[in-house]
């Protein structure tokens, strides 16, 4: 009895594996997963052959190839925006595995834009209190400092330095960056022009 | 005498040893908390008529463990809530919650009945509060106009208000720049200038008059910031 119903089974269980792994081009499950962290276009996924470009607004990839039940599918990076360093810098997570109605909602690609620094130049400084800011990075400047590193800003990101606390008896202003006041948006060059003149 | 002193520490020992067996009586189960990311004091959570003042780690960035101080029975059902919060369907809405912060049990059910799991473990995780910060935007009748908060959260595009022909009336926008948490800083600047036609806009308000300042306790109180003015005039 035992033996019979072991053998039923394993008998079942291969003619499924054997279908499905005939099942070949189109299935009924699509392969999509969310994006986070991209800002324009560049970033290529590819599984098994089939290539993929993340497109605005780049939260999400869904590949044109249905997939079935039980299929490999092993999703990689083949290319990154410019605004990405290394193809290493976008990592896929759970990319790889057979396809069910579990594995294919739980993948991820995570991309870490490239960093680049941000220096304020201060001129005549004499006096303490000032406080310069880029949004929510608050930096103390000292009397006599000559520059002052702010955060890194993301390439391609937005950046304005303003003064949030003007230094006691002197006035300082803003010049410099993409706008002229101190604003603009990070290049692929660090930005150096950004400068705080007190009089 | 000897003797009748002698008896009543047998009985006891039987009964402890019964307890131990788990012949003694009901099984109990205390109720354990983890809170993460509570930077400030003034949590209070709750449950079975007993309350559980949390306070904020010693080292900052650490969880916080605690447990209620009586264990509940195999079967009582319990419901860990902030302090006085209105439930609704397993939805706790405000109670005593830290200052600046909210606190939310994830990832686990912060109710069930005592015996369900092997152990109570229930988490929460609070985050810094955020408030608003906008106003508006006078005389905009050009188009293009970005504004950015430095390089924190994105950039925010506005566009002119238009009359029933398209045509661009200069008339006040409200400006919403995304919300800032509690006791960091904004710095409001114009990322870039409308163009056609051709205008300059600057930005004044905020707690320093040029479009800065912190997200501090004032802010706070006045449920964010709403006086920012950017006045944009043609070239």
């Amino acid at each position: 009895m035992k033996s019979s119903i072991l053998r039923a089974g394993v008998v079942a269980l291969a003619c499924a594996l054997g279908l499905s792994a005939c099942g070949g081009g189109s299935g009924d499950l699509y392969l999509t997963g969310a994006v986070y962290n991209v800002t324009k276009d560049g970033l290529v996924l590819t599984n098994n052959g089939e290539d993929l470009a993340v497109t605005t607004p780049y939260t999400s990839f869904q590949f044109n190839n249905r997939i079935s039940t039980d299929d490999q599918f092993n999703i990689t990076v083949k290319s990154v925006p410019s605004n990405v360093e290394k193809i290493s810098d976008c990592i896929v997570t759970n990319g790889k595995a057979r396809a069910n109605y579990y594995t294919i909602a739980q993948i991820r690609v995570d991309c870490a834009i490239r960093q680049r620094k941000l220096t304020a130049s201060i001129v005549n400084l004499t006096t303490s209190g000032l406080v310069i800011i880029n949004g929510a990075d608050r930096k103390e400047v000292a009397a006599g400092t000559a520059t002052v590193a702010m955060a890194p800003v993301n390439e391609d990101g937005a950046y304005g330095v303003t003064v949030l606390q003007q230094p006691a008896g002197q006035t300082c202003t803003v010049s410099g960056g993409g706008n002229g006041k101190g604003a603009g948006t990070m290049g692929a060059t660090e930005d150096t022009t950004v400068t705080v003149t007190c009089a | 005498m000897k003797f009748s002193l002698a008896r009543p520490a047998v009985a006891l020992a039987i009964l402890a040893t019964l307890a131990a067996c788990g012949g003694g009586g009901k099984a109990t189960f205390p109720i354990n908390i983890t809170v993460s990311g509570l930077q400030y004091p003034g949590l209070v959570l709750s449950t079975n008529g007993q309350d559980l003042p949390i306070n904020p780690p010693a080292t900052a960035g650490q969880d916080v463990t605690a447990v209620f101080p009586n264990q509940i029975e195999y079967g009582q059902v319990y419901e860990v809530i902030p302090k006085g919060a209105v439930v609704t369907n397993h939805t706790p809405v405000g109670g005593t919650q830290p200052k600046h912060q909210q606190c939310a049990a994830s990832p686990y059910l912060p109710y069930g009945t005592a015996g369900q799991l092997a152990r109570i473990d229930i988490r929460f995780v609070c985050a810094i509060n955020a408030y608003p910060l906008g106003g508006k935007v006078k005389g905009l009748t050009g188009t293009g106009l970005v504004l950015a908060n430095g390089s924190t959260t994105g950039t925010i595009g506005v566009s002119p208000a238009l009359d029933a022909n398209q045509k661009p009336t200069g008339a006040d926008v409200p400006l919403i720049m995304n919300s800032v948490p509690y006791n960091t800083t904004y710095g409001v600047t114009v990322l870039t200038q409308p163009t056609s036609p051709a205008q300059t806009c600057t930005v004044t308000g905020g707690a320093n008059g040029f479009g800065g300042g912190t997200m501090d306790d004032a802010a706070e109180a006045a449920g964010g910031v709403d006086n920012l003015v950017v006045t944009c005039v043609n070239n």
